[in-house]
């Protein structure tokens, strides 16, 4: 389809899920991601867009010692990130510090700072405070969330509070809503529940169907989208969460990831399993066409604007730059980077 | 000769001007020509003309005159002018001479006859006295000839009146028996007469002499009066004589207005048991139309009987009208709950359900029967009434029209839609596919007939309707479309989205193959069934002027047409998306459950799979029943430059699983990678048709990449690595007959193996004897299963 050549790519070694912006270079737009490999040894890549802004740098190359399942950028240090790991049976979350002086070593080794050990199942994701500078963190695994703690100069993290997301709930993410920081969201088999980070107690829980992704819109409070393995993406108001205000048909096969775009309301980008990445934009008012739209179809604008397909595998890593809103990365299970400028269709909205 | 006759002429002219001037008082005339010619003088030569003119002038100088004449002629000139005016004068001399005679002729002849008359007169006096004593002796005569006679003729004049009086007397005394006479003869109206011949009489002396005479015949009349009562009352006697009951009575001094309200009251009865009786009557003729409706039976059709009473009731108003001439407003009133009875009759029938024939019918007699009040009564505008009946009655009979195609339509769906809880799956949907389908195209095509027949219908009432009958047509489909679409909505559970509730609830209540259903429904409809509509509209349904009459809700194909198509894709999806929820969770409770690092050797194929077959295969048979079948074509890729790639990707995979014996995943990745460079991109995605096997594959396929998500989220050891490989063997002989698109199910399942096998610390593939082994166990097992089974 469209799109196909505009994208700058990046190719990694092995296959990856996950990929971050991150948001703490204010002087360059960089991404980091890590790579997924069973049986080789992990890689995390720091990659940076060239000034020119026409390909992607690799900017430093640090081995990891187990494969990553989930990948997040610290906000306020761009040398600081958290990965999720495995490797057969074991599995942990730690925090990591890139090595200062990168450039000049050959093999650099990440420093860890904090090993989120406290975990008593599968780690599944952790979140940083989302904006500015503190030493809150949420880990999830798949039974609990933990609230830690951490001291970068001290490299030390502790459990300041967890709580049981109760029998037969198995978490898989998260996310932590920039609008009220006392509540994250977490999702698991068929719900997303709510928690209040003071009490750690659940707030209140949607039920749905299976969701794999979710994420705050930053511009608009209460609004959450959601990515559903079978109906695609929704949108929530979480004043009303029992209907999705607005209904995107998602992807061919299961939607694997959504991501709000951090300055333009309304924009949506998902990643599928159907190798594409769509972008979507549904406009802040659809909220009253919602039940006027059944009858007037030939009004109804498509929320599509594009889908770039131009993927050799399913794509599970999905980032927005928070420097340069009107890009995004994505990360195919081959290991392919690709970063895409939305600029073409914002005119469109 | 001619120059010499030229001036006698003008002399004698002359002559006369001059003898007419002298006489007349005005000399203007003569004047003006003389000035007109003074004027000319200059220019003409012949100055004999121009003093002759001025001679003739009043304003004559004769002094300035001679000097021009002096002046301006020579000798011969003024001695020949000499000449003339000696002899013009002459002339005059004469002609005056003439004239003088003549007047006193006339003069004389006067004076005779005065003198004449004269004479005559002396006459005539002595004459005229003796008229005038002849005239006078003749009065003095007639005089006593009146004095002699005067005596006796008051005497005759006294006699004669009372010959009068006698003659009253006596026609009093007769009365009572001429009455009874009267009565006998039943000739009423004479007797009135008479009675109110006596009645001054009766009144002035009854009291006195005439007592028994008035007692008699006010029997005689009581007697009248009650039989002219009974004449009043009676149905049988005719309009006229009882008209004529009710005039005698009026006479008589009777108080009729009793009498009217009791007739009046006996209609209002009449009235009511009518209507009652009409609607019994219209049941049993429906119940016999039914039960004969094959016969033709015009003379006997439900109306005609009620037509029959409503006839007699109408000619019971006409003579009541008659009789009754100040009966007016009640007659009125009365036929006014008449018509409206009719037309809730009308109602109830359409409520009924009846054809447009019979509702014609009905609206045929209801007019006639109007026409002929209106005749009787045409102040009251009862035509204008009836119309406004038949305005409602007819929307009445479209909306209940559109109403029952709806509910046609949706009947068999919500049925089995009700049905599901007792009878599972297994249900024929294809007849309600079926079943639905003809009553989209049977039944709005005779509801279009039907509408059709209202407009050809050529009856006054309906006249005025057909511009608005068009526009409830047009509406009506739009509604019946519109509500279609939201019933179809409500029905598979869509709308309830943005209803309120949450769609978990509802997958388990509605039935997947309803929804594949109506989305084949909606195909039909949109690809059939709106054009032929939209067809048989536009032959009949033109709504040329129509437009802009209101400016309600017009039948748009398009739009309705787009609202379908868009329906049946909606639905097509949602099918496909119930389905997959159902098999992802079967998939993922398979997948998330076991720890697959720890799995034991492979026994044989796990349950899961026939669980996924056994889905599968209600699949299949909800979409055999439902779609239609594609063009068969085996092997179809979607996109032409896959055509060889079955082979080729086949050959490429067993490639890639033998590498996995090998031991050779050092470099398996950027295999891998080189592969897909080279391979043609397989698209496994593609627009899913409205056909059995692109459904079909289109699940398959689906649940064979979940399958690969699945399996790449997990990490297994060499045991679960095979079980998958055994599980996905088993699967490609399984799907082998049923899936239609071959090469991509067979790439797919590779992937999951492949996927597995990157997702395993320790990839060996099971040996082909034995992964065949287990696999023949299994099928001997299946087909063992299946001969039990039935």
């Amino acid at each position: 389809m469209q799109g196909g050549s505009t994208g700058i790519g990046y190719g990694l070694k092995y296959q990856a899920r996950c990929i971050a912006d991150v948001k703490a270079d204010t002087d360059h737009t960089s991404f980091i991601t890590g790579t997924l490999s069973l049986k080789e040894e992990n890689e995390v890549h720091l990659i940076r867009l060239s000034s020119s802004g026409t390909e992607l740098v690799c900017e430093g190359l640090f081995s990891h010692p187990n494969e990553i399942w989930d990948l997040a950028s610290c906000p306020f240090d761009q040398r600081i990130f958290s990965t999720v790991f495995s490797s057969g049976e074991s599995h942990g979350a730690a925090i990591w510090q890139i090595p200062e002086l990168y450039g000049e070593l050959n093999s650099p080794q990440l420093e860890k700072i904090a090993s989120l050990d406290a975990h008593k199942s599968k780690p599944k994701c952790i979140l940083w405070w989302p904006t500015g500078k503190h030493d809150k963190l949420v880990s999830i695994d798949e039974q609990n969330l933990y609230l830690w703690s951490l001291d970068t100069s001290k490299k030390a993290a502790q459990v300041l509070s967890q709580e049981s997301s109760g029998i037969l709930h198995y978490l898989s993410g998260g996310a932590w809503d920039p609008h009220d920081v006392n509540v994250v969201a977490s999702t698991c088999k068929s719900s997303i529940q709510f928690w209040d980070l003071r009490t750690m107690k659940k707030t209140n829980s949607i039920e749905h169907g299976h969701f794999r992704s979710l994420d705050y819109d930053s511009k608009k409070k209460h609004m959450l989208v959601t990515a559903e393995d079978e109906s695609g993406i929704h949108i929530w108001d979480l004043r009303k969460p029992k209907v999705p205000v607005v209904d995107l048909p998602g992807h061919a096969h299961w939607t694997w990831a959504v991501r709000c775009n951090p300055e333009y309301e309304g924009l949506i980008a998902s990643a599928g399993t159907d190798s594409t990445v769509n972008l979507w934009f549904a406009s802040p008012s659809r909220d009253d066409l919602s039940e006027s739209f059944t009858e007037s179809p030939l009004k109804r604008v498509d929320p599509l604007l594009n889908s770039y397909s131009d993927y050799e595998d399913s794509v599970y890593g999905l980032a927005w730059s928070f420097r340069e809103p009107s890009l995004f990365a994505s990360l195919s299970y081959d290991g392919r980077v690709v970063v895409e400028s939305i600029k073409p269709y914002l005119t469109r909205k | 000769m001619e120059g010499d006759e030229a001036p006698l002429d003008d002399k004698a002219k002359r002559m006369r001007d001059l003898l007419s001037s002298f006489y007349a008082i005005d000399s203007s005339s003569s004047h003006s020509t003389a000035t007109l010619n003074h004027h000319a003088l200059p220019f003409n030569a012949s100055a004999r003309y121009a003093t002759l003119d001025t001679i003739n002038t009043a304003s004559f100088d004769a002094d300035r005159y001679m000097n021009l004449l002096v002046q301006k002629s020579n000798l011969d000139a003024l001695l020949q002018r000499h000449f003339e005016m000696a002899a013009e004068i002459k002339n005059l001399d004469t002609d005056l001479q003439m004239l003088v005679y003549e007047n006193y002729n006339k003069f004389i002849s006067a004076t005779e006859s005065i003198k004449r008359m004269k004479g005559n007169i002396v006459g005539m006096e002595a004459n005229m006295e003796q008229l005038l004593e002849k005239i006078l002796c003749v009065q003095s005569r007639s005089d006593g000839v009146n004095t002699s006679l005067h005596g006796k003729r008051d005497h005759i004049e006294k006699m004669h009146r009372t010959r009068n009086l006698l003659r009253k007397v006596q026609f009093i005394y007769d009365l009572p028996t001429r009455l009874g006479k009267c009565i006998k003869a039943e000739a009423y109206a004479d007797a009135v007469r008479l009675y109110t011949g006596a009645m001054p009489i009766f009144k002035a002396y009854g009291d006195s002499s005439f007592k028994d005479c008035k007692r008699a015949s006010e029997q005689e009349v009581s007697v009248i009066i009650k039989t002219l009562q009974r004449k009043v009352l009676a149905d049988s006697e005719s309009v006229q004589a009882r008209a004529e009951a009710v005039m005698l009575l009026n006479q008589l001094n009777f108080p009729v207005d009793n009498l009217k309200d009791k007739v009046l009251k006996k209609l209002e009865q009449v009235l009511g048991d009518m209507n009652l009786e009409s609607g019994e009557v219209a049941q049993l003729l429906d119940n016999f139309d039914e039960s004969s409706k094959k016969e033709i039976v015009p003379e006997l059709s439900p109306e005609n009987s009620q037509t029959v009473s409503t006839r007699e009731f109408v000619e019971a108003a006409r003579a009541y009208k008659v009789i009754f001439p100040d009966s007016r407003e009640q007659l009125i009133r009365l036929m006014k709950d008449l018509i409206m009875k009719h037309f809730e009759v009308t109602q109830r029938h359409i409520d009924q359900q009846i054809s447009s024939t019979d509702l014609l019918e009905m609206l045929r007699s209801i007019w006639n029967n109007v026409l002929v009040m209106d005749e009787i009564l045409p102040e009251a505008a009862f035509p204008e009434l009836s119309l406004k009946g038949a305005r409602v009655a007819v929307e009445h009979f479209v909306t209940i029209s559109f109403s029952r195609l709806l509910l046609n339509i949706t009947d068999p769906l919500t049925k089995l839609q009700r049905r599901q809880e007792g009878l599972g799956e297994e249900y024929s949907f294809q007849g309600v596919l079926e079943a639905s389908k003809k009553s989209v195209i049977q039944d709005s095509m005779s509801v279009l007939l039907d509408f059709r027949q209202l407009l050809e219908e050529n009856l006054g009432l309906l006249l005025n309707l057909n511009k608005l009958i068009i526009e409830w047509v047009h509406r009506g489909f739009q509604d019946l479309f519109k509500k279609l679409d939201d019933q179809f909505r409500s029905l598979s559970g869509l709308n309830t989205l943005a209803g309120g509730v949450t769609e978990g609830s509802q997958s388990e209540k509605v039935l997947p193959g309803i929804v594949l259903v109506m989305s084949e429904l909606s195909i039909f409809i949109e690809q059939i069934a709106i054009p032929r509509i939209t067809e048989e509209m536009a032959v009949s349904f033109s709504e040329s002027g129509a437009r802009g009459y209101n400016s309600g809700p017009v039948f748009v194909s398009e739009e309705i047409c787009h609202t379908f198509h868009s329906a049946s894709e909606k639905f097509l999806h949602l099918y496909i998306k119930m389905r997959m929820k159902k098999i992802s969770a079967i998939l993922r409770k398979r997948f998330t459950a076991p720890n697959w690092l720890k799995h034991k050797e492979p026994r044989e194929v796990h349950m899961f799979v026939d669980i996924l077959l056994q889905e599968l295969k209600v699949i299949g048979n909800n979409v055999k029943q439902i779609l239609p079948q594609g063009p068969h074509v085996k092997h179809r890729h979607t996109d032409s430059n896959g055509s060889g790639s079955s082979s080729l990707s086949n050959s490429f995979n067993n490639d890639k699983l033998s590498k996995f014996n090998m031991h050779r995943t050092r470099n398996q990745l950027l295999e891998t990678h080189l592969i897909n460079l080279f391979k043609q991109k397989l698209k496994i995605f593609t627009k899913v048709e409205h056909t059995q096997e692109s459904v079909y594959s289109t699940i398959v396929k689906l649940c064979l990449k979940s399958l690969h998500e699945l399996v790449r989220l997990q990490t297994f050891n060499r045991s679960g690595f095979q079980q998958i490989q055994l599980d996905m063997q088993f699967l490609r002989s399984m799907l082998k007959e049923t899936a239609e698109d071959e090469a991509a199910v067979n790439f797919l399942l590779d992937e999951v193996i492949v996927a597995a096998g990157t997702r395993c610390l320790d990839p060996i593939l099971l040996d082909s004897p034995v992964l065949d082994k287990l696999i023949q166990t299994k099928l001997a097992k299946n087909s063992e299963e299946i001969q039990v089974s039935p």
